[in-house]
């Protein structure tokens, strides 16, 4: 398809603007010559027909949520509610201009006052910030509270124990705020070695980073032993809230002492994942953490019956981003929250984990899970089977494609000898029956092509808008711009 | 639940397949007393009915904002967003989809951003663009630190005219890694080019300057580029309101080294801060120490023109603590309504945006100065954003604009606690506000 920037016609415009009423007020004269652009720059003319057009075409090319199957494992892609995209939207909420006296912005406020009090119930911890943008940049503030709170006790603990089997923006997060990473192998019931632990939780280590369920999707069946080791070394456990959608009403990460929470608001509480956010990845931490939370936090002065945005003070780790939080992805998920009550909540969960342990109950015969016991939330297989047929499990994914479903998460969880050639299926609560059946038939037979014509699997998909790429094609051509593009074709 | 389809005889039938008798025999592996018993202590599910009047109600102690227009900017600016952006975007196979890992799947995505990548470069005339870092603040933290890689140096020079929440945010970013940060005062409203000249040096990482600046001025690039680059350092450039670019030099003629651009201008709603997106530029030598996600150009089997995230062995998921961020979930479906907004704008519409943003402030601070109410602090060139001290005690013309329906300037004391700054207002004039309302400004604040 041709890129909007290919479709311009000289002087075709595509914007309106009222009359330009100052005449008498001349560029030159606001505009010193040392930055005065002598040229327009070139961007399009198109018409706004053209627009509409060009990008309800390219929608085409995508395929969304409500178009089917979506089983990303820990990518939580649950259904993102209408009602929550109306009422984030709403006119006082999208006008309000975030410098704006805190008295003109009272709703603002309460919701994240009430959104605070109601995440910190829901698992079990004092106080949330609304402010990081994003699961990774929560992973960031969270490891900086973290560094923080020993810093002002005079301790030097520069190392943060991460599993293998974590996310990768575990241990890129931790760097970023200065730690040493040291990896933690996992066992062969795929939870954290509890020797190792013993092991390495030392006096110079800040803690250990947790996801529980983990990314295999196993809930760790040591983690009151886990606690003790950490907190008896005197560390702090972080809880990865990536995989929060298997604990809602059923475990909260408070009450087995995670010290620090995450959540990925864009996956357990059904904001949008927008082809790769804006979601919010707020943080919960326990009460002697709370002096270090990023600035400010919002507060309810009850004399003046006015809520306000509250100074955190110099134990603050500071900033992260400008401004307070990514406002509407709160207002969906405060309504979801209300929408799903504290039944709707457990119910979530339940649901996805009875559907999870349907998906692997079976289809374990065709696909060897990584682990075989009851899992959490999603469940992890390996297609290395398949390799004798010449499928490897990214053939596998694709050739889903071509019975119309979103593949699984792939190659990950990566960690030798027992997760390699991994297929990570996630299906939340919103998926039924009949649609996990539906997927299941269709990997049986997926399974069944994979010995009888393994070259459908290698060549899908078939019947997508465009076929498999070449990868090391782009990196080697870097066309990162469509100026780049007429460049390499002069160069040809 | 009506976003759970399953049935309690779907359950049952489920959990018999399973081969457990209950729910409970599938979390055997949560400890018995951690197990949650009670009920969560939260409000009871509501119909769609009833949590629309709820938030109804709580929208309503808001100010009614579709119904004010702001005179303040300091990082979010009011522009028109015409109606075709908010209905595109709405599409759901925008809305709902995730990262564009499987290509196949994501063309739309994929595509979209290659587009907004190409508009940026020839907006800021730089080499290379990341699309999307959560907002200016976090990516001027990128920015330096990947500064400090690509010199493996650690002293920053940060001029005092970066927004104050981007300063904040880059002591955190760069906190942890011990890096000097020396602030670069200011005179007349723009960095103070010979101290920058007096305290640069070749262990100097970067120097960050915002233009146009905190104060609105717009900042002389040509001459700190020479200084900058004389010493061998880095520059950074921060664009805090995109819109200026309407009119103004592209960066990249200035030799930038790593540019920020915070995008909300380009068709993103206030929001009450966020979501807003940010840009990361730089030049092609550099391309490796890049935080975040990039889209590159290729072929598929058949040799059709596609789409891909490239250049992806810098990132978390595959270099893990080496990797140049931490950066994953980004503001990906910005990126798709900037584009869209660039798109109908185009050349003309964005020069006469701009056009119109200029005039429109020079027009206010015009008239400011004409009814002998307000004064300069400082005299320097500016875009849509400047300073008047005013001669009345500022809290009584907030008031008298918030009656008249005027969201009021921004008090630079608060951010700048200089006795200089005391009644001083930092306006900010787009082109939302016409000729006529802003006489009635200048009206109510003369009066």
């Amino acid at each position: 398809m041709k890129l909007i920037l290919e479709k311009s016609i000289k002087n075709r415009i595509g914007y309106s603007l009222p009359p330009d009423l100052f005449e008498d007020i001349s560029l030159e004269d606001c505009i010193p010559e040392y930055a005065l652009d002598k040229n327009k720059k070139n961007l399009t003319a198109v018409s706004e027909v053209d627009v509409i057009r060009h990008f309800t075409a390219l929608s085409k090319l995508n395929y969304g949520l409500d178009d089917g199957f979506y089983p990303l494992g820990s990518c939580t892609m649950k259904y993102n509610p209408k009602i929550n995209e109306k009422l984030a939207s709403l006119n006082n909420f999208t006008y309000a201009h975030p410098l704006a006296p805190q008295e003109t912005v009272q709703g603002n406020l309460e919701i994240m006052y009430h959104l605070n009090k109601l995440l910190s119930e829901i698992t079990g911890m004092d106080e949330y910030t609304m402010t990081p943008a994003a699961g990774a940049h929560g992973e960031l503030t969270g490891v900086l509270v973290m560094r923080k709170y020993f810093l002002d006790q005079g301790k030097k603990r520069y190392k943060m124990l991460i599993p293998d089997s974590a996310h990768g923006t575990n241990p890129a997060s931790a760097a970023m705020a200065g730690f040493q990473v040291v990896e933690i192998k996992s066992n062969q019931n795929g939870t954290i070695d509890l020797s190792e632990l013993e092991r390495l939780m030392d006096k110079e280590t800040v803690g250990l980073m947790l996801t529980n369920p983990n990314t295999v999707g196993l809930y760790d069946e040591g983690i009151v032993e886990i606690e003790k080791i950490v907190h008896g070394k005197g560390g702090l456990l972080y809880y990865d809230g990536a995989n929060m959608n298997a604990s809602l009403g059923i475990l909260r990460p408070g009450d087995v002492g995670f010290d620090v929470v995450h959540l990925n608001l864009h996956k357990t509480f059904s904001t949008p994942h927008g082809g790769g956010g804006p979601g919010a990845g707020v943080i919960g931490v326990k009460k002697k953490l709370i002096p270090y939370l990023p600035t400010p936090l919002v507060d309810f002065d009850s004399s003046t019956k006015q809520y306000y945005l509250k100074e955190v003070g110099s134990k603050s780790i500071g900033k992260v981003r400008a401004f307070w939080a990514n406002f509407p992805v709160l207002v969906k998920t405060y309504v979801w929250i209300l929408s799903m009550g504290p039944e709707g909540l457990y119910k979530a969960s339940e649901t996805s984990i009875i559907n999870a342990n349907y998906v692997l109950a079976k289809l374990k015969k065709y696909f060897k899970p990584v682990y075989d016991r009851y899992c959490g939330h999603e469940c992890t297989f390996t297609g290395k089977e398949y390799k004798k047929y010449g499928v490897k499990t990214l053939d596998i994914a694709k050739r889903l494609m071509d019975y119309g479903m979103h593949p699984p998460t792939i190659y990950f969880p990566h960690f030798e000898p027992y997760a390699e050639e991994t297929i990570m299926v996630e299906p939340p609560e919103s998926e039924s029956k009949e649609m996990l059946d539906e997927f299941i038939d269709t990997m049986i037979k997926i399974s069944e092509e994979a010995k009888s014509n393994p070259e459908l699997l290698t060549s899908a998909p078939h019947k997508t808008p465009i076929r498999r790429l070449d990868d090391a094609l782009a990196v080697k051509m870097a066309i990162l711009t469509y100026d780049d593009e007429l460049n390499y074709q002069k160069r040809q | 639940m009506r976003y759970i389809p399953n049935t309690e005889e779907q359950k049952k039938e489920m959990l018999q397949e399973i081969g457990v008798s209950s729910f409970e025999d599938l979390i055997q592996a949560i400890p018995g007393h951690l197990r949650w018993q009670g009920k969560l202590n939260l409000p009871p599910a509501m119909s769609e009915m009833e949590v629309e009047e709820n938030l109804n109600q709580i929208a309503q102690k808001n100010f009614n904002f579709s119904q004010m227009k702001p005179l303040i900017g300091a990082g979010a600016y009011l522009h028109f967003i015409p109606e075709a952006v908010k209905f595109l975007l709405q599409r759901e196979e925008f809305w709902t989809c995730y990262t564009p890992y499987q290509p196949e799947l994501s063309q739309g995505t994929l595509q979209s951003i290659f587009e907004y990548q190409s508009y940026i470069a020839r907006l800021t005339k730089m080499e290379v663009v990341i699309p999307s870092i959560y907002d200016g603040a976090s990516a001027t933290g990128e920015a330096a630190l990947m500064a400090l890689r690509l010199t493996h140096k650690n002293k920053v020079i940060v001029s005092q005219l970066l927004h104050p929440h981007y300063f904040e945010t880059l002591k955190t970013y760069l906190e942890p890694h011990n890096t000097e940060i020396i602030e670069l005062p200011y005179l007349e409203g723009l960095t103070n080019l010979d101290r920058l000249k007096e305290i640069i040096n070749e262990e100097v990482a970067a120097v960050i300057i915002q233009s146009p600046n905190f104060f609105g001025g717009i900042e002389k690039l040509e001459k700190i580029s020479e200084i900058v680059h004389s010493q061998g350092v880095l520059l950074i450039n921060v664009i805090v309101e995109s819109m200026a670019l309407g009119i103004l030099k592209a960066p990249g003629e200035f030799k930038v080294d790593i540019l920020v651009g915070n995008t909300q201008s380009f068709g993103l709603d206030l929001n009450y801060g966020g979501p807003y997106n940010a840009y990361l530029a730089t030049k092609k030598q550099y391309i490796r120490q890049l935080p975040g996600r990039i889209v590159g150009e290729t072929v598929d089997l058949d040799g059709k023109r596609a789409f891909v995230m490239t250049m992806r062995a810098r990132e978390q998921d595959i270099r893990r603590e080496k990797a140049t961020s931490n950066i994953c979930t980004n503001h990906n479906l910005n990126v798709t309504a900037s584009n869209i907004y660039l798109s109908l704008m185009g050349t003309e519409g964005l020069y006469r945006t701009s056009l119109l943003n200029t005039k429109s402030a020079h027009y206010l601070e015009n008239l400011l100065l004409k009814s002998g109410k307000f004064e300069r602090v400082f005299t320097y060139p500016f875009f849509n954003e400047f300073l008047l001290k005013s001669k009345e005690e500022i809290d009584k013309l907030d008031k008298k604009l918030l009656q008249n329906n005027f969201i009021p300037p921004l008090k630079i004391y608060d951010f700048y606690p200089e006795n200089k700054f005391k009644n001083t207002l930092l306006f900010a004039v787009t082109e939302v506000l016409s000729k006529n309302v802003l006489n009635k400004v200048a009206q109510i604040l003369s009066e």
